[in-house]
């Protein structure tokens, strides 16, 4: 006990310590428009560039049966023609004056990522202050748009066989909850959507007060303020969106997902209910899943793929999200396997986690994996802005940033046992086989 | 997401005009040390962060030094190093890398194999002592071997079952044949099945050598900690015995004629492409007009393909040009993919854009504005320790000199449209190239014959 308490005390001494003397709460400012708008600004002159973050609290979450996957369109829809700035004006203006754009959909948020040269700043806050509610989506570019994310969809899930597999086990283990459904949206709603449920959706969630402003790199805060205050006090505030209230329901009992489908490899997901990045559990989980899955000396990876050579790959864990999600193992097996067996070995495993628990060892390994890869993650402005942003967004406030490692350090080594017995139970579990048919022989 | 980004597009982004010349941005000169083994390390100091990477080169380990039969044996070589040493068992060392949280990785390139390590600085000297260990004491166990060696035979069938990964490696077989800069790194199944331990322990100790490394080191340490760290683990690596020559490689290919191959994958709903033809050497002086014209042409969000691939008619989400390049040459390579009932039509836009290219070129607006792109993002690359140490590993390993960005942006401001265009002449395929389609055969062959005779193959048929 004292020796734990020692330790724990050390880790967080070594936090507080390795927090990069540049990057501390107090550097961030912090303002708020009449309208809503949270605006964060950072500056850091390391290298002559910009990064511009526009977060919308709009997900694949905030969706419908019908009009799953509207999140994502909306975000290729942003570069496709305001009144001002016809279709792909904002690239084109974009690009000439040294910057470049990508934009992002997950579950939980929708974010637009800009990096340029400091002379470009006032140009991009007037084209993003623009497109934040000036979209008219117009018909034959809309269409257009349609073809682009089909093509995406193909690409990114009917030609791989691993997401279809991923895919169908989240619509299993999910039933209620909007989560069932990925971000790319279905098919079929893809090739449907009308145009006037997309602007709807697109007048509920783009508004001022449904959005942060981040500013990372070469630029100065009291300028910058000046220009954002200018442009963006004009937009008026919207009626809060409409929040997301349906709960899944528990689980209550094991369901399995086969598929069978041409391959010369199979797929294999195993999959538990999670909690929510806000609940207390979630930090244990985070620590398990490290022990698990993240790095060749993981308990699972060791097993599978070195022990038994049963698989390929392994990796997966739990995502920080809004609402509860899944804690998630992806398996890649060898080809032939026995799928069964496969099961079979990585439910010993996570038994012996639930019986005995993590070593001291495994302990300090996750809490180390975890510190340096948060180090890692903030050394650009890109990586700055993101993660100020996301925390905003799934924490409810960027300062949760500052203390993230403090409460990783104060996960106690019992907990990660505790968590795994509380999650990773029969009853909560989904399996899904992709099975090979055809392919080689 | 809007788009991926090929990072080979952002190896390739540079500076600067007139509005943006407040924002000249140098690569700091770091300073160079020569240890008496003959490392070539190259320190800067960057206190910023808890954190230091190193990048480190290895002249000749890669795959294009390796015997043909053997393809892939460099690959196989560099994972192998890093399971097992005469002190640590693979699990030990993957227990030890871990367990501080870093990353370690010795990979096989064509002309070299690379090392990469990078850690909180507390772990530095940890991390120094196991990628020593890893580099000077490799064991080659037969049962490591055999465990790698099965594993790769294996995941060829996995990077099969999905078209998108599985155009690439076709497509480099298709166009190298057997010359040496083709050889794929993760082996095929028939050169796999030939490899011993034995062949990789002679492999190595023919390539591993510590006057052929090229280091660098950014990040939070005192240069003279550095050098006790790397005194104590890198400083050990020996030359025994002087070392043969590498081998001259062949001249880079350059087909004649159109090579058009087709691969049936009958489960596919989308077909890929890949369309390549000869390029240019790394560091040669076309550099600064190449990149300007192929910004336009296939490098950007708003380039050509893009626009009428994506941006105009939808019929995909992702389409771009790039130039690869290496010391004895280099490749230009277009690549899409469309459903495919579209292949045909596809194929047939991206083959006029080619031409007009060479017969219009670019106008003045388009010259600026790629000018200003590739002014504009290059800072991005130097941003982080681990770039400005490839950075700094590239350049040496080519000779370029640590002023070759700075000469490269003073001429990318200046490139004309009459330049580009000129680029575009020498460098983008008319008759000349090769063109490979993974899909579904039933579906896109007769929307191909018109191209030209092809040579079709089952995804199924081991190799590429």
């Amino acid at each position: 006990m004292r020796k734990k308490f020692f330790i724990l005390v050390l880790i967080a001494l070594i936090c507080t310590a390795l927090l990069p003397a540049a990057f501390r709460r107090e550097d961030i400012k912090v303002h708020k428009l009449d309208n809503g708008l949270k605006i964060l600004l950072y500056e850091d002159h390391n290298i002559p560039q910009v990064a511009l973050y526009t977060f919308f609290r709009v997900g694949s979450r905030n969706e419908r049966p019908g009009i799953t996957g509207v999140s994502h369109f909306i975000e290729h829809m942003m570069f496709n023609g305001t009144k001002k700035f016809g279709p792909g004006e904002f690239d084109r203006k974009m690009e000439f004056s040294g910057g470049a754009n990508n934009a992002f959909t997950g579950d939980d948020m929708t974010g637009y990522t800009d990096w340029f040269p400091p002379a470009a700043l006032e140009a991009m806050i007037v084209m993003e202050v623009d497109r934040m509610q000036g979209l008219i989506f117009e018909p034959k570019v809309l269409e257009s748009e349609r073809g682009v994310v089909a093509s995406e969809r193909r690409m990114s899930v009917e030609n791989n066989n691993d997401s279809i597999l991923s895919e169908n086990v989240r619509a299993t283990a999910i039933m209620a909850h909007p989560y069932h459904w990925d971000v790319i949206g279905w098919m079929s709603d893809i090739l449907s959507w009308k145009r006037d449920d997309i602007m709807a959706y697109y007048r509920t969630f783009y508004s001022p007060n449904n959005a942060i402003l981040i500013v990372v790199g070469d630029f100065e805060s009291a300028k910058a303020l000046d220009l954002i205050k200018k442009y963006y006090s004009g937009i008026p505030a919207g009626p809060p969106p409409p929040a997301v209230t349906t709960v899944e329901p528990p689980q209550m009992g094991p369901k399995q997902v086969f598929i069978r489908k041409e391959a010369q490899t199979p797929s294999f997901n195993m999959v538990y209910h999670a909690p929510n990045c806000q609940s207390p559990d979630f930090y244990p989980l985070s620590i398990l899943d490290m022990v698990l899955l993240n790095g060749e000396s993981s308990r699972l990876y060791k097993r599978l793929v070195r022990d038994e050579q049963l698989a390929l790959n392994v990796y997966g864990g739990v995502g920080e999200t809004i609402d509860p999600m899944l804690f998630e193992i992806y398996v890649k097996p060898r080809p032939g396997v026995d799928l069964n067996r496969l099961e079979a070995v990585i439910e010993e495993e996570l038994g012996k986690v639930k019986k005995e628990g993590i070593t001291e060892k495994e302990y300090r390994k996750a809490q180390n994996m975890i510190r340096s890869g948060f180090y890692f993650g903030l050394q650009s402005n890109a990586g700055k802005a993101g993660r100020l942003g996301s925390t905003e967004v799934l924490y409810g406030s960027f300062e949760k940033l500052f203390t993230q490692m403090d409460n990783y350090a104060a996960v106690k080594r019992e907990q990660v046992q505790e968590a795994a017995k509380k999650y990773l139970t029969e009853n909560n579990k989904t399996v899904g086989k992709l099975i090979p048919e055809g392919g080689v022989q | 997401m809007k788009r991926l980004i090929a990072t080979t597009l952002l190896a390739v982004i540079l500076l600067i005009t007139p509005f943006l010349g407040q924002c000249a941005f140098k690569l700091p000169a770091p300073e160079k040390i020569v240890l008496k083994n003959g490392i070539t390390l190259f320190y800067l100091k960057n206190v910023d962060y808890p954190l230091i990477s190193l990048r480190m080169l290895v002249r000749g380990a890669g795959s294009a030094f390796e015997p043909g039969e053997l393809e892939g044996i460099a690959g196989l070589t560099a994972e192998l190093m890093q399971k097992g040493t005469a002190k640590m068992d693979a699990e030990a060392i993957a227990e030890a890398v871990d367990f501080m949280g870093a990353r370690f990785d010795i990979s096989a390139g064509s002309e070299s194999a690379s090392v990469v390590a990078e850690s909180l600085s507390e772990h530095f000297p940890r991390l120094m002592e196991i990628a020593a260990d890893c580099l000077l004491n490799p064991s080659f166990t037969e049962d490591e071997f055999a465990k790698e060696r099965s594993k790769r035979i294996d995941n060829i069938k996995a990077i099969k079952d999905n078209p998108g990964s599985a155009v690439r490696p076709y497509f480099t077989k298709a166009y190298f044949s057997t010359h040496p800069m083709g050889h794929l790194a993760s082996g095929t199944e028939s050169s796999l099945k030939k490899m011993t331990a034995a062949a990789v322990k002679d492999f190595y100790k023919k390539y591993y050598r510590a006057e052929r490394a090229i280091a660098a080191v950014v990040g939070n340490i005192e240069k003279a900690k550095l050098l006790e760290i790397f005194e104590a683990t890198l400083g050990k690596w020996n030359n025994p015995r002087p070392a043969a020559p590498l081998s001259t490689l062949p001249a880079f290919p350059k087909p004649k004629g159109k090579k058009l191959i087709l691969i049936d994958k009958p489960d596919a709903t989308q077909a890929y492409w890949i369309l390549g033809a000869p390029g240019y050497p790394l560091g040669d002086k076309i550099t600064p007009q190449a990149d300007v014209m192929n910004t336009l042409f296939g490098g950007r969000f708003t380039s050509w393909l893009s626009t009428e691939l994506r941006i105009k008619r939808g019929l995909t989400y992702g389409a771009g040009s790039n130039f690869q390049t290496w010391s004895i040459g280099g490749l230009f390579v277009a690549n899409s993919y469309t459903k495919n009932d579209k292949i045909g039509e596809m194929l047939d836009i991206a083959l006029d854009l080619l031409k007009k290219a060479r017969t219009e070129g670019f106008s003045m607006e388009e010259l600026e504005s790629s000018r200003n792109y590739l002014l504009g993002q290059f800072p991005q690359r130097l941003e982080t320790n681990a770039g400005k140490a490839g950075t700094y590993t590239t350049l040496a390993f080519y000779n370029l000199g640590f002023d070759y960005y700075d000469k490269y942006l003073a001429k990318v401001k200046a490139v004309a449209a009459a330049e580009a265009k000129d680029a575009a002449v020498k460098l983008l395929p008319e008759t000349d190239f090769v063109l490979v389609v993974v899909g579904r055969a039933a579906d896109i062959k007769k929307q191909l014959e018109k191209y030209g005779t092809w040579t079709v193959k089952k995804i199924t048929d081991p190799d590429f």
